[in-house]
């Protein structure tokens, strides 16, 4: 068993969903099915190296935010959305296919498309519209509908048109010809009028024998099925008709050429139109992404430290923001291994996970949701501890066993540059052994120069040189004294008491103990709370004795 | 059929039949004629692959659809004609097994082939869109699939054949089990039901039955009743099957001839009304027979 990697990120799969990875891709996905190629064909994830690559891309995403208001950018990638991906067509008509009227009508709405899209942002879309673009649009326009329908209209060739009117003739003599009969046929079975097709002739109602332009395709007794036998000016009409519909399906096949040749011409110039509205669907989500959450652009740095200010964790401030809640922003500055310490609800997960967060927008190339952030790029976001589940382990693991899985695996790498986030490790085991563990794995990140950080309770686990980071705790929580829980009332009340900022304190310092007036605001029994609290209290006259 | 459809309000009529080639394209062509001859715009859809030449399963003639001008189709992709040109309006995400399905408007006279969307709600999307323009909708069924029927949209007629009948009677069963079943009554807010979540199964059906069920068994619609025919006449003579959102049955249409047998039209038809309770149409013959007052 071993940690899978997902090959697309590079991100381990608990990292992908613990620091949003997962989340951050959909919020960024493209929306039509030229985006969704444009990200087939290659979503870049920056690596360490790439720093250049990474900047521009990201300054790219800033510009169009900045120059395309939110309003627009939406209605421009509504209208990509809405464009049908042409290359499937495009490649029959480069091998020599004649098209048919639902290929044109797919041209006709790319090619509309494309004109709403790139006439107003032309800057992104340099080379796009050549002379291909008039051209094709000039030999599609006959068939455009005021309706945006496509129709294969006389106005494209008048031998076409002239075929259809010729037709149209024929149609209606033959109609005369054949109601004329039908007629006739009525009259003689006493009815107002008979099927065009086949009809039951009772033969109670048969007036003497059948007339010629009555055939019997089946005989009962108490009837006949018929149909109409046409006569020599019926047929002499249907020959016509036909003859004359024939002449229309040449002209109309002829035209169908003459439109596939103007497309396979331009079919190099659509298939890059294409990928340039496909491109734009995947730059215009990543800046809507960056309106919308009043992103970034973070300086892209060769190495540590990391650095940034008021940063926010994203999935955890929308779900935040449903239940009316705000998310608390987070600062940090990071070099090498730091510890994370705190009350339980008081962010220490949080503060790993809008780390590893922002690591990961910047790898995928888009601006972070941060006032100010320096990030260097990494080989691997690698979590570490809680939730790092090994592949499909098929429950022979337990929480420890897959938690040392995954850093045997993620050490046996051995990257030049991770960012690992270590999330409570070994928390399941013996305290005692736990610490040393985790003692044992800081110093170990410390000695390769990775950069690191750590959630714990446990006290006195910073390696020499580590960094020590105390979430500000609760304050001002008053005990409930047993009045009844509101748990949506509770968190607000535990929310507004707690101070989730990050201070860095020595490294020795003790970390806060919240967790019975946490319990208490929760709504534990009033009894078990003031068990517990006798607990603490006969323990610590223990320890003094 | 059409003014028994207009009376009702229906956005749409759906043809439904009883067996395959019970008559269901037949009804369906000579609806679009009339609505052709009256100048009135329509749009045809269909559940199955209709239209044919031949059946597409057992190879049999099928009756083709000739259109004129005015009117509208969802068809799949693969089934636009070359020639006349259709004027191509839409192509949608709703899949076929003939590609998407296209919208199209009929410029020139000539047939053309449905096939509609696999899914009930697939269909029931496509015949919206065609309705979009207020023009109404005829939805060309398939025998065994009225799910895609819809309360308070559609007018349905219900299509029985010679066809896949061993005897009149057995095709008369058939109808009238069938009309009973989307005809089901409203739900009875006064008195004690049993709502029934998806499907009422006939084993379920007949649980109900032995246990002797006084209350009414409430489906959501008539198309949530799994079983038909006898079955269904049997069971709802002993349990009361109710449901929520009642359809509109307005007609039956009859075709006494297929390639097997014949059974006597006028009996027939007069036969269909009077077990039906509803106007029977033979299309064949261009008659109705009105079922008693009585």
């Amino acid at each position: 068993m071993t940690t899978a990697i997902d090959a697309r990120t590079a991100f381990t799969e608990p990292a992908g969903e613990a620091i949003g990875a997962t989340w951050l891709l959909a919020a960024i996905a493209p929306g039509g099915a030229l985006g969704r190629a444009a990200s087939e064909r290659g979503t870049r994830r920056f690596l360490r190296g790439d720093e250049a690559a990474a900047r521009t891309a990201i300054e790219r995403v800033d510009a169009l935010a900045r120059e395309v208001d939110a309003a627009r950018l939406a209605a421009l990638r509504a209208t990509i959305a809405g464009a049908p991906d042409i290359t499937p067509v495009l490649a029959r008509a480069s091998a020599g296919a004649a098209l048919g009227d639902v290929d044109f009508f797919e041209i006709g709405r790319f090619l509309g498309a494309l004109a709403e899209v790139a006439e107003p942002v032309s800057g992104w879309f340099a080379g796009v519209a050549g002379p291909f673009y008039g051209t094709l649009q000039t030999a599609l326009s006959p068939g455009r509908s005021a309706t945006g329908g496509f129709y294969l209209a006389g106005a494209f060739d008048p031998e076409l048109a002239n075929a259809r009117a010729e037709v149209n003739a024929r149609q209606a003599a033959y109609d005369v010809a054949r109601n004329g009969l039908l007629e006739r046929i009525a009259r003689y079975a006493g009815a107002d009028s008979v099927r065009d097709g086949e009809f039951v002739l009772m033969r109670d109602r048969a007036l003497g024998p059948l007339p010629p332009e009555i055939r019997v395709v089946r005989e009962s007794p108490a009837y006949l099925l018929c149909d109409v036998s046409l006569d020599d000016a019926a047929l002499g009409a249907l020959a016509a008709r036909d003859a004359a519909s024939a002449r229309v399906a040449e002209c109309e096949e002829s035209v169908r050429a003459r439109l596939s040749e103007a497309v396979a011409a331009a079919s190099s110039s659509l298939a890059f139109a294409c990928e340039a509205l496909g491109d734009f669907d995947v730059l215009a989500a990543r800046a809507q992404f960056a309106q919308r959450y009043r992103c970034v652009v973070p300086q892209i740095a060769e190495a540590a430290p990391i650095a940034f200010a008021d940063a926010r964790f994203l999935p955890l401030e929308e779900t935040l923001g449903r239940h009316g809640r705000r998310y608390a922003p987070i600062s940090l500055e990071l070099e090498g291994v730091g510890v994370v310490t705190g009350p339980n609800m008081g962010g220490k997960t949080a503060a790993l996970r809008t780390l590893g967060f922002l690591a990961v927008c910047a790898s995928v190339g888009v601006p972070v949701p941060a006032a100010s952030a320096r990030l260097p790029l990494f080989d691997e976001i690698a979590w570490l501890g809680i939730a790092a589940r090994v592949g499909d382990d098929e429950g022979l693991l337990s929480s420890f066993g897959s938690e040392v899985v995954a850093l045997r695996d993620f050490l046996s790498r051995d990257l030049a540059r991770p960012l690992v986030l270590i999330d409570e490790f070994a928390r399941t085991t013996s305290p005692r052994e736990g610490r040393a563990l985790l003692v044992a794995v800081l110093e170990a990140l410390h000695e390769r120069g990775a950069l690191a950080l750590a959630a714990t309770h446990l006290a006195n686990v910073a390696p020499g040189g580590a960094a020590h980071f105390a979430i500000g705790g609760l304050h001002a929580l008053p005990p409930r004294a047993g009045a009844p829980l509101d748990l949506e009332a509770a968190l607000r009340r535990i929310g507004r008491a707690m101070d989730y900022r990050l201070h860095r304190v020595a490294s020795d310092a003790a970390p806060p103990a919240d967790a019975i007036a946490l319990a208490d605001a929760l709504g534990l029994d009033p009894t078990l709370i003031a068990r517990a609290l006798g607990e603490i209290h006969r323990s610590a006259t223990e320890e003094e004795t | 059929m059409l003014a028994l459809a207009r009376t009702n309000g229906a956005r749409s009529i759906a043809v439904v039949g009883t067996s395959k080639n019970a008559g269901k394209t037949v009804a369906v062509a000579a609806l679009a004629d009339a609505l052709a001859r009256r100048g009135e715009p329509f749009g045809i859809c269909s559940i199955g692959r209709d239209g044919e030449a031949v059946d597409a399963v057992d190879a049999s003639p099928k009756p083709r659809l000739f259109l004129r001008p005015g009117a509208m189709v969802a068809t799949g992709a693969r089934l636009i004609p070359r020639s006349p040109a259709l004027e191509i309006t839409a192509l949608t995400e709703l899949p076929s097994a003939l590609g998407p399905i296209v919208l199209a408007h009929v410029r020139a006279p000539g047939y053309v082939e449905i096939s509609g969307p696999p899914s009930a709600h697939a269909l029931r999307h496509a015949a919206r869109l065609l309705a979009s323009d207020g023009r109404l909708v005829l939805i060309d069924g398939a025998v065994d699939r009225i799910a895609a029927l819809a309360a308070g949209e559609d007018a349905i007629v219900v299509a029985v054949g010679a066809s896949g009948m061993a005897t009149p009677a057995r095709a008369l069963d058939e109808v009238e089990g069938l009309v009973a079943r989307l005809r089901l009554a409203p739900l009875d807010p006064e008195r004690p039901a049993v709502r029934i979540e998806g499907a009422l199964t006939a084993s379920a059906a007949w649980g109900y039955a032995r246990a002797e069920e006084r209350r009414q068994i409430v489906v959501r619609d008539p198309t949530r009743v799994a079983f038909g025919g006898r079955a269904f006449l049997e069971l709802a003579a002993r349990i009361d099957v109710r449901c929520e959102q009642p359809l509109c049955v307005v007609a039956c249409t009859v075709a006494p001839a297929s390639s097997e047998l014949t059974f006597e039209p006028r009996a027939f038809a007069r036969a269909v009304a009077e077990r039906t309770g509803l106007p029977a149409f033979d299309v064949y013959a261009g008659s109705v027979a009105e079922p008693s007052a009585a």
